[in-house]
């Protein structure tokens, strides 16, 4: 599993191609769209078998304190899944009893600040990007959230699959009830 | 320390019936009512502020509420743990900002006045500004609360000088709390991390959800229970051999199966874990007990924290005005599980009872439509039904507290209310009646973990 690119390595990498670059942002718009039409089949379908998918909880500490609250797995976390963890998840929708999702939230994932890089790997590149998800349900229940996303994406056959992906939620209390949502 | 707005006229007992089963709505959205709970029982409780594990060295902070008061825990040089208020005397600014860490002083960001870890005021800036007699240093450290004390590592605080130590405070409680706090040798710890988010909802109802609400789970969490287990539904609830138990306003229902939320929790290393240890557990805390723990079970320590005992969710309600509570939420392990079963327990706990978790989602949005929905006047006028099993009153030889036959029950949701109706008209904490006498006596049926300091 270890064979795939870090998020963390190397430090910077050179800038892909224009190609590779358009061709990545469409993927996370089409990405992007699949999470807002609820085409979780279709979204499942982008996701590479060995999939990090990983949210951490990071608390407010001040600049001296060097606790890694970032990359230590052990933490708690909102998402720390795997791709079955993910289609667990993904199984509360089928079920018909997911009382909170009837009638459906509407969602909006803007995805901005795409750069594509290069990694040690031919077939891996690393893929930075920002995004606001925007929720709004029933009568008047909003709520935006905001932050960065560090992704490794890989390309096989002709598309690209996700295999890692860091989000960093710009929240220190959630200012949500919960995350109905994949960012 | 006197609050002026306790001995006013109390008038709380015309907002429920617990005999009849009724609760009046306007306890669950009337701002009044919310500013009173503030000083009746928020200002007076004994409130968790820290798990042991959260502060292991000397220096070690962190930041919460007491109420809506907002205050820093720290460890002492000595081990001991002491609680104030974060707030600067000078003009209240707030002298620390982070959730936790480690210090050796707090500053306050405004004049520059600096506090060592246990709030005395060691200086400030630019200090000959203050001519002698101008201030008494010894009376301008951080406001401290009235007392600290801990059960088992978990670590609570009151504003209130007099009132129950808080070993008569949780009582027989303490029978069920070893159940979650000490079911294995070494006791338990907090995973790294905590997770806050924001409900729109009063904080009555999370508190009471955890405390005896068995029966919504089959229903509002069905999908979640299906999500977790391969399409399987909610484990079957025994009326015959379940139980509701009440101590002075905390709760614990609870299946005697034994398998119940671990199941739920669909992670079948930590079923495998428990069972392993579950001679262990009978040998230290009885048969009874090792086989309630791990049963589909909710617990709620009065007035506002909850945990469920082998999902190994603990959480706090937060109060944020009447409308509105931020959940705090941890996740608690038993310090002697190897590291890969806490990390299974840590996945399963996010995977569940995190934010994005399969039952945690279907939660909140009742929560906030139970407590918005009395913005209507005629709504808020409404009575709200508790009466669910209210004849099911048991004896029983094991089992400490006012103790109900049947899982699905509003007895503890009850025993909750008398608790809040209790602290609400109480003048004098001490007057207020224990809810039952105590069975047990002393902490002789509880254990003490070794290494754990007095407070």
């Amino acid at each position: 599993m270890n064979q795939t690119t870090t998020l963390e390595r190397p430090r910077t990498g050179a800038t892909a191609s224009l190609e590779v670059t358009h061709a990545l942002t469409q993927t996370l718009y089409r990405e992007a769209r699949c999470l807002d039409d609820e085409d979780y089949a279709g979204w499942v379908a982008m996701l590479a078998d060995d999939l990090h998918y990983h949210m951490p909880g990071i608390e407010t500490r001040y600049r001296r304190d060097k606790t890694d609250q970032v990359t230590d797995l052990t933490r708690m976390a909102y998402y720390n899944d795997s791709l079955d963890e993910i289609k667990k998840r993904l199984l509360r929708l089928e079920t018909g009893t997911a009382w909170s999702e009837d009638p459906a939230t509407r969602y909006t994932h803007i995805i901005t600040n795409v750069e594509v890089e290069h990694t040690d790997k031919a077939d891996e590149f690393r893929v930075f990007s920002n995004f606001y998800a925007y929720r709004n349900r029933n009568e008047r229940d909003e709520d935006s959230l905001i932050g960065s996303r560090i992704d490794i994406w890989r390309e096989t056959g002709g598309a690209y699959q996700l295999v890692r992906r860091r989000i960093i939620l710009k929240h220190n209390v959630m200012l949500s009830k919960n995350l109905n949502i994949y960012l | 320390m006197r609050l002026e707005r306790i001995g006013r006229e109390p008038e709380f007992s015309r907002y429920m019936d617990l005999k009849e089963g009724w609760l009046d709505r306007r306890i669950f959205s009337d701002a009044e009512i919310y500013e009173e709970e503030l000083y009746r029982i928020f200002a007076r409780s004994w409130l968790f502020v820290a798990h042991e594990s959260q502060l292991p060295k000397a220096g070690d902070f962190l930041t919460t509420h007491m109420g809506e008061d907002a205050v820093i825990v720290t460890r002492q040089p000595d081990g001991s743990i002491k609680v104030y208020l974060n707030s600067c005397p000078h003009r209240g600014n707030k002298v620390c900002f982070a959730d936790a860490g480690n210090t050796r002083r707090f500053v306050c960001n405004y004049h520059g006045w600096a506090f060592n870890t246990a709030g005395e005021l060691q200086g400030m800036h630019e200090e000959y500004c203050y001519d002698e007699g101008d201030i008494d240093r010894k009376k301008n450290g951080l406001r401290q609360v009235a007392r600290v004390g801990s059960y088992k590592g978990l670590v609570f605080a009151t504003f209130a000088q007099d009132g129950p130590s808080l070993d008569a405070w949780l009582g027989d409680f303490r029978w069920y709390l070893d159940m979650l706090l000490d079911n294995e040798e070494g006791g338990t710890e907090l995973v790294g991390g905590c997770i806050k988010s924001v409900i729109s909802a009063n904080w009555k109802f999370g508190v009471e959800n955890f405390i005896g609400d068995a029966y919504h789970a089959g229903w509002t969490h069905d999908s979640g229970c299906r999500s977790m287990n391969d399409g399987q539904p909610f484990p079957p609830i025994d009326m015959e051999n379940s139980y509701h138990a009440s101590v002075n306003g905390h709760g614990w229902e609870f299946g005697t199966e034994g398998v119940g939320d671990l199941f739920l929790l669909g992670r079948p290393k930590v079923m495998e874990y428990y069972e392993k240890i579950r001679p262990k557990m009978a040998d230290r805390l009885g048969t009874m007990r090792s086989q309630i723990f791990g049963s589909v079970a909710s617990a709620s320590i009065f007035p506002n924290v909850s945990f469920l005992p082998g999902i190994s969710t603990f959480r706090q309600w937060q109060p944020k005005g009447p409308m509105q509570f931020e959940l705090k939420t941890w996740v608690i392990v038993n310090k002697a599980m190897p590291d890969d079963i806490k990390d299974e327990v840590t996945k399963g706990v996010m995977q569940t009872f995190g934010p994005g978790g399969t039952f945690e989602m279907d939660d909140g949005e009742n929560w906030e439509n139970c407590t918005t929905v009395n913005r209507g006047v005629v709504t808020r006028h409404e009575r709200l039904h508790y009466r669910c099993g209210i004849g099911r009153q048991i004896d029983h030889d094991t089992l400490p507290g006012i103790v109900y036959r049947g899982q699905y029950n509003d007895a503890n949701q009850r025993g909750f209310y008398q608790r809040w109706l209790d602290m609400m008209e109480a003048t004098d904490l001490g007057a207020m009646p224990p809810r039952p006498e105590p069975r047990l006596t002393g902490v002789a049926e509880t254990r003490d973990l070794p290494g754990l300091f007095a407070l």
